[in-house]
């Protein structure tokens, strides 16, 4: 009996091992060689160019890394290129001197829309692949890839804020402000998200939605207030990228760390220290090296002919399910968020 | 005595001074929060870097100019005195830091005050460019992105307290950091140059009219001069306080700062013609700007309402400020007849 008891317990054990060991594999990048597309890319040896806003941009800098890597571990030729400084002019330029020089696919993530748009349609004219990234509104292009829905964010922000406050407690909202389009879709969404998976949590009725003007000094004053007239507020969610972190520095200094909680969308190295010692539990972000492979392999798709269907599996983490956004035959939509805490932090390199 | 009490109320600040208890008294009424230690360290502490740009602004429109350069000659001169100290390792106290934002002040301020004072040029549209190319400098040379580790001295003087203010109640403690010893200071210095020095009263004798200045025998360059190198000093020191207290460096976090400074000043009863003001009206007004702005959430005010109730309180108080100036001058001028 006993024996049979050991046994059972050791295949249960084995099992459950087996279990991390594939959950470990599921969290492992997808692998990109064993797109068929990205194969052929790289035997045809196309020419994928990606150009960036600025590449003196950490961000940019970052998602250099993820296009070099992709080329690496494919041999496809795609290389990031870019012109030093944020100027719409400059890179429409670049972008008519690839064209000249008939590259295959161009990539851009486009620091003017309008100016964008035309140069682009220059390129598809000459039969050149388009693929861009938040550039949402441009119309001359194959497809513009976006790391994620406006609704999927937000609900994924309220994950990470609902953990760091044990799924209970009032929170609030705090935009840059009440006119910004994107933000206050992520605080829509989730408020919603909370209301039908958190039933504990309520979003504090007197004052739903707060202002930071974009501004740091702005956030931790708005919290300072929050907190004093408001005895049961547990928690604020953040959306622009100096909201969590104003907060937090409001929870530092008010003796509030592990009673008061907030996340957001934030920055990692600039956050690194209120990340480590605890203030912060965790930020929201999306990593510029993936929507830079992501690119890419769509661009070889493309190139290959392929129909792009949804759901779309780019072989980038967070990129293997693109979906349309809803009216919208350009637009793919990924669920490319990622969390970052004191033990990734240091790992992105911005 | 009466004749003293009479001069009293024909100034303004009494009758700031009264808007802002009468405002503290309906928040206390709306929260039960207002005259709690805690929050008035909270807004002692949210007025130290406006309380600084307020005095230099307040040199500029005392002398007849304005400057809406400050923020960014502030966020220029701050950037570039952490970064200096961040690229040097440097690990000494924040003296050295306030005297490397100093100096680059007094620069940047003497490019200001000698297109102002000595080529005669409109303050208004200089501030306006020399704001630009600081700002320009600042992105296009310097590069500027935010620094989020400053030298450990500097984080220590901002965010050791002076004084700690405990609720009971709830258990909150707002900590007020040294930096506001530095308005304190600033603001007696000042008060004393304005005051008792020859310069000071030369400021008060351009802003009334230069050329009788002129001819009373200030020298109207030099002292403009000299005095935008002073208001460069000082947002300097702003810039540093202000980053000492973020405990990080980011460059356009001042930016547009200006407007409500101004309006601050302006609604503690500085003549925006020049000439006309004191300090103590100027620092009251910025106060109540600062009370105003963060005292929304506490009255209970919609976000979408915030803003206009900031107007309002704005342009109520001008308007206040104003009467009571013509008032003050019809009274002078019946003086002036009944003499005659």
């Amino acid at each position: 009996m006993k024996k049979s008891i050991a046994v059972a317990l050791c295949a249960v054990m084995t099992m459950g091992m087996v279990g991390t060991c594939t959950t470990v594999f599921a969290a492992e990048e997808p692998d990109p060689t064993t797109d068929e597309a990205v194969v052929k890319a790289a035997e045809e040896e196309w020419e994928i160019a990606v150009v960036p806003k600025d590449s003196t941009n950490p961000w940019f800098v970052r998602m250099d890394t993820g296009v070099k890597e992709f080329a690496d571990k494919t041999g496809v030729n795609c290389y990031q290129i870019d012109t030093g400084t944020i100027d719409a002019t400059k890179q429409a330029q670049l972008v008519e001197d690839l064209i000249a020089q008939d590259v295959d696919a161009i990539c851009v993530v486009p620091v003017d829309m309008q100016s964008m748009d035309s140069t682009l349609k220059k390129a598809k004219d000459a039969g050149i692949v388009v693929i861009t990234h938040e550039g949402a509104d441009l119309t001359n292009v194959d497809y513009d890839i976006e790391a994620f829905s406006n609704e999927g964010y937000g609900a994924f922000i309220m994950q990470n804020l609902a953990e760091a406050m044990g799924e209970e407690g009032v929170y609030t909202t705090m935009v840059a402000s009440l006119t910004n389009g994107s933000h206050n879709e992520w605080a829509d969404a989730a408020v919603e998200y909370q209301k039908e998976h958190y039933p504990n949590m309520t979003l504090l009725e007197e004052n739903p939605r707060v202002e930071s003007d974009d501004n740091g000094d702005t956030a931790y004053n708005v919290a300072k207030e929050l907190i004093k007239t408001y005895p049961d507020l547990k928690g604020i969610m953040g959306t622009s990228s100096f909201d969590a972190p104003g907060v937090a520095r409001a929870i530092q200094e008010l003796g509030l760390v592990d009673k008061f909680f907030t996340s957001g969308t934030g920055m990692p190295a600039d956050n690194a220290e209120l990340l480590k010692s605890g203030v912060l539990k965790s930020l929201t972000l999306w990593d510029p090296a993936k929507s830079g492979a992501a690119m890419v392999d769509l661009a070889c798709k493309v190139l290959n002919g392929e129909e792009i269907a949804a759901p779309a599996n780019l072989y980038v983490d967070g990129y293997t399910e693109m979906n349309f956004r809803e009216g919208s035959e350009t637009v793919l939509e990924g669920q490319g968020w990622i969390t970052i805490d004191a033990e990734n932090v240091d790992d992105l390199g911005f | 005595m009466k004749k003293k009490v009479k001069k009293i109320f024909q100034s303004n600040e009494p009758y700031i001074f009264l808007i802002i208890i009468i405002l503290g008294i309906v928040v206390q009424i709306r929260s039960g929060q207002f005259f709690t230690g805690n929050n008035i360290v909270d807004l002692l502490s949210a007025m130290i870097v406006p309380g600084l740009f307020a005095i230099a602004e307040f040199m500029a429109l005392i002398s007849g100019g304005i400057d809406v350069s400050f923020p960014a000659l502030a966020s220029l001169s701050a950037y570039a005195t952490t970064k200096i100290l961040l690229d040097k390792g440097y690990e000494g106290n924040v003296f050295l830091a306030f005297l490397i934002a100093v100096l680059i002040g007094a620069l940047l301020g003497a490019i200001n005050g000698y297109f102002i004072g000595y080529l005669n040029l409109n303050a208004m549209i200089v501030t306006l460019g020399t704001s630009s190319i600081f700002q320009g400098f600042m992105q296009g040379t310097l590069r500027a992105n935010q620094l989020s580790v400053i030298p450990q001295g500097m984080k220590k003087f901002g965010t050791d307290s002076f004084i700690t203010a405990t609720n009971k109640v709830n258990g909150l403690s707002s900590v007020l950091p040294y930096t506001f010893l530095i308005l304190i200071i600033v603001c007696a210095l000042m008060f004393f140059v304005l005051r008792y020095t020859i310069f000071g009263r030369g400021i008060y004798a351009i802003g009334g009219n230069a050329l009788s200045a002129h001819t009373a025998g200030f020298n109207v360059k030099r002292t403009k001069f000299i005095m935008y190198i002073i208001i460069g000093m000082i947002a300097s020191i702003g810039g540093i306080c202000r980053v000492c207290m973020m405990q990080q460096c980011h460059p356009t976090n001042m930016l547009g700062m200006e407007m409500n400074i101004i309006a601050g000043v302006v609604l503690g009863g500085v003549a925006l013609t020049g000439g006309a003001g004191t300090l103590t009206g100027c620092m009251l007004g910025t106060f109540l700007i600062i009370l105003v702005q963060n005292s929304m959430i506490l009255l209970g005010i919609p976000t979408t309402w915030s803003d206009v109730f900031v107007g309002l309180v704005i342009v109520i108080g001008v308007s206040l400020t104003a009467l009571q100036s013509s008032r003050t001058s019809r009274s002078k001028k019946k003086a002036v007849k009944e003499g005659a």
